[in-house]
C-alpha cells in the first residue's frame, strides 16, 4: 500500500475549452477558466456551485474522462495521466446506468475485476458490500429490474469494490430514500475514520452540511471559495453563524442561469 | 503482469459481450439460423449407387441426365456406368439427381452453405445485427465509470472488438461444423476442406467490423453504424469487381477508351479499400468449388495479365483493417466523455 499523501487531489489552474458545432460555426465553450484547489487526504470534502459552474467537468478531469486544456492535476500524489491510482479511486457518476443484462453480484465481479482487485478478495467483499448498501436480498436479480434508489445503492457499491482511498462522488444520493441517505452518509464517516478521502459534488446543502468538513466553491467555471465549511458559514461581519444557503447565495449571484 | 492483467481485461469484455448479445437475442437468432440449416443438412440423404470407386483407373461415367445415358445397353456396352443415385432433401421430399457421385454432391451442398449462406447472407447479417454492441458499449451514461477505471481504453476497446469477433467465431463454428457433422451422418461423406470456411468468415466479417468500430467510436450511433456498414459494404464490392472488370476489359481490347484518371482512380480505390470479392475468391479456391461453379471473372486471365495477386489483395485488405483498428483506437482515446 504507498504511503497516504498529503493532498488526496490537487488541482493547479485548470483550464478546459469544449469546441462545439462544426467549422465554420464552430465556437469555444470555457468550461474551466483556471480551477485552483486541494483536497487534502482524510477528508470529506464538497463541491458546491450552481448548474453549468464546471464541477462534474472538473470530476471527469480528475478521472481522466476529459482531458484538461491546461494545468496540472495530481491524484494521489501522481500526476494526471498515471492511470494506476485509478485503482485506487471509486467512483459515482450522476446519470449512471449500467448494463440491464447483469445481476448486482456479477456488476460488482465485473466492475472489481477491472479495478484490479483480486478474485479471491471479490469473492469475500461482494457479499459484505450488498449488504453494506442493503442489497443483500436482491444479489442475483438482474439490474433491469432495479429502482432509481437502488441503482445508486449498487452505484455506490461498485464505487467501494476497490476499497479505494478516494472516492469521488457526483450527487451520490440523488433518488435515494431517507434510509438510503443515511446508509450513504454512515458509509463515508466509516471511511474517513478509516483514513480515506471523499471528494462530494451535490446540490443537496443538508448532506453537504451534515458530512464535509470542507468546501469549494464554483462559479462559471471559476472557484470562488475554499475552505474549511465553518469558515464559509461563519460571516466575520455579522459575527454569527449563518446557514450554508445564506452563505452560498452571494457565490452563487452572478452565475448563468 | 502486465500481459496478464491485459488478457484478465480483455477476457471480462468477450464476456460482457457474450452477455450482451444473449441479452439482445441476437445469439439466440443466429443459433436459430444455424439450427434450420443444420435441420435441413440432417434430413438430406443419398439413394442408388451414390459412390464411384476412386481409384487411379476412373471408370467412364454419364451423368443420368447426360442425352447418351438414355441407352443404357450401349453405354453398359462401351464400359461406361451411369449414375443412378439422388441427393435427397426434406427427408425424401426434394430428389435431386447427382452429377457424379454421392461426395461431390456434399461437395455442392457444403459451398452453397458457405458462399451463399455464410459468406453472403450470413456475414451482411451478422454485420447489421453486432453493428449495435458498441454504440451500447459506449454510450456515455454507461461507459463513464469504466473510462475512471485503471484500464487503458484502448484495452476496452481491443477486447469489445475480440468479444465480437470470438461471438462471431463461436457462431461459425457451430454453423460449419454442426452442417458438416448432419451431413456426414446422413451421408457418410466427411470432407475437411470445408472447415477453411471458418476462418475466411471470420477474417472477412473482421475487415468489415473494423469499419463499424471507426463509425460507432465517432458517433456511438446505432444507425449510423448499421447504414454506414452496409454502404461501405457494397462500395468495396463495386469498386473490387468495378476495377477487375475494368482490368479485363483493357484486356481484352485494349483499344477501349478507359481515360488514365479513371484507369488510376478504379487501381487506388481498389488496392485501398477491403476486397470482399476477392476474401470470396480466396474462400472459392480453398473449398475447390471451380468444378461446380464459374467465377464472377476469369482469375486465370487477370492473374496471368499480372492484374491480380490473391496474397498481395488479402494482405492489403488485412492492413486497411489494421489502419482501421488504430484510428478507433486513437479516436477513442483522446474522446471527452
Amino acid at each position: 500500500m504507498p504511503a497516504t499523501p498529503a493532498n488526496a487531489v490537487e488541482f493547479h489552474n485548470v483550464r478546459k475549452v469544449f469546441r462545439r458545432g462544426l467549422w465554420p460555426r464552430a465556437r469555444a465553450i470555457q468550461a474551466l477558466r483556471g480551477a485552483s484547489f486541494t483536497v487534502p487526504a482524510g477528508s470529506l470534502f464538497g463541491l458546491l456551485g450552481p448548474n453549468r459552474a464546471g464541477k462534474t467537468t472538473l470530476v471527469k478531469i480528475l478521472l481522466t474522462i476529459s482531458r484538461p486544456t491546461s494545468g496540472t492535476i495530481q491524484r494521489l500524489d501522481r500526476p494526471w495521466a498515471d492511470r494506476r491510482t485509478l485503482a485506487r479511486v471509486g467512483f459515482v457518476h450522476e446519470h449512471q446506468s449500467f448494463a440491464a443484462y447483469l445481476t448486482a453480484r456479477g456488476l460488482l465481479d465485473y466492475y472489481g475485476a477491472l479495478s484490479r482487485v483480486a478474485k479471491s478478495d471479490l469473492r469475500q467483499r461482494i457479499p459484505a458490500l450488498l449488504d453494506e448498501v442493503g442489497l443483500a436480498d436482491r444479489a442475483g436479480d438482474p439490474i433491469a429490474t432495479f429502482s432509481k434508489g437502488m441503482l445508486q445503492r449498487l452505484a455506490l457499491a461498485q464505487a467501494l469494490v476497490a476499497n479505494p482511498e478516494l472516492l469521488v462522488l457526483d450527487e451520490p444520493a440523488e433518488g435515494m430514500d431517507l434510509l438510503a441517505r443515511q446508509m450513504l452518509h454512515g458509509v463515508l464517516r466509516k471511511r474517513q475514520r478509516l483514513g480515506h478521502t471523499a471528494l462530494l459534488v451535490s446540490h443537496s446543502l443538508a448532506d453537504v452540511e451534515s458530512l464535509c468538513d470542507r468546501v469549494a466553491v464554483m462559479r462559471a467555471g471559476e472557484v470562488a471559495f475554499t475552505g474549511p465549511l465553518d469558515e464559509l458559514v461563519g460571516d466575520t461581519d455579522q459575527n454569527e453563524p449563518r446557514d450554508l444557503e445564506d452563505a452560498l447565495e452571494p457565490l452563487y449571484a452572478g452565475a448563468a442561469p | 503482469m502486465n500481459a496478464r492483467w491485459f488478457l484478465n481485461t480483455v477476457g471480462w469484455m468477450v464476456r460482457d459481450t457474450f452477455r450482451q448479445s444473449l441479452a439482445a437475442g441476437i445469439f439466440w437468432v443466429l443459433l436459430g439460423l444455424s439450427g434450420v440449416c443444420i435441420l435441413v443438412c440432417l434430413s438430406a440423404g443419398t439413394r442408388g449407387s451414390a459412390n464411384l470407386e476412386l481409384t487411379e483407373n476412373m471408370p467412364e461415367f454419364l451423368p443420368p441426365t447426360d442425352p447418351e445415358a438414355q441407352d443404357r445397353q450401349r453405354a453398359a456396352k462401351e464400359g461406361v456406368a451411369i449414375i443412378d443415385g439422388e441427393l435427397t432433401l426434406g427427408f425424401g421430399a426434394v430428389k435431386v439427381p447427382l452429377a457424379r457421385d454421392a461426395r461431390t454432391a456434399v461437395h455442392c451442398l457444403e459451398l452453397i452453405l458457405a458462399g451463399g449462406v455464410a459468406d453472403t447472407a450470413g456475414l451482411l447479417l451478422t454485420l447489421i445485427w453486432t453493428a449495435g454492441f458498441l454504440p451500447g458499449f459506449l454510450d456515455r451514461r454507461h461507459i463513464t465509470v469504466l473510462l475512471a477505471k485503471p484500464a487503458p481504453r484502448w484495452w476496452l476497446l481491443a477486447g469489445k472488438f475480440c468479444g465480437v469477433l470470438a461471438f462471431v467465431l463461436l457462431h461459425a463454428t457451430i454453423f460449419v461444423g454442426g452442417t458438416w457433422l448432419a451431413l456426414g451422418l446422413r451421408t457418410g461423406v466427411w470432407s475437411t476442406g470445408y472447415f477453411w470456411a471458418v476462418p475466411l468468415l471470420l477474417l472477412h466479417f473482421a475487415i468489415f467490423f473494423s469499419f463499424s468500430l471507426l463509425l460507432a467510436v465517432c458517433t456511438r450511433s446505432t444507425v449510423v453504424c448499421v447504414f454506414g456498414s452496409i454502404a461501405f459494404w457494397m462500395l468495396c464490392w463495386g469498386m473490387n469487381y468495378g476495377r477487375h472488370a475494368l482490368a479485363l476489359a483493357k484486356q481484352i481490347a485494349p483499344e477501349s477508351s478507359f481515360s488514365p484518371s479513371v484507369t488510376w482512380l478504379a487501381d487506388a480505390g481498389y488496392w485501398l479499400l477491403p476486397k470482399p470479392g476477392d476474401l470470396s475468391i480466396l474462400l472459392f479456391d480453398k473449398l475447390d468449388a471451380s468444378t461446380f461453379f464459374k467465377q464472377l471473372f476469369d482469375v486465370a486471365a487477370l492473374r496471368s495479365a499480372g492484374f491480380f495477386s490473391l496474397e498481395l489483395s488479402v494482405l492489403s485488405s488485412v492492413a486497411f483493417m489494421l489502419y482501421l483498428l488504430v484510428a478507433a483506437g486513437r479516436q477513442f482515446a483522446t474522446t471527452d466523455y
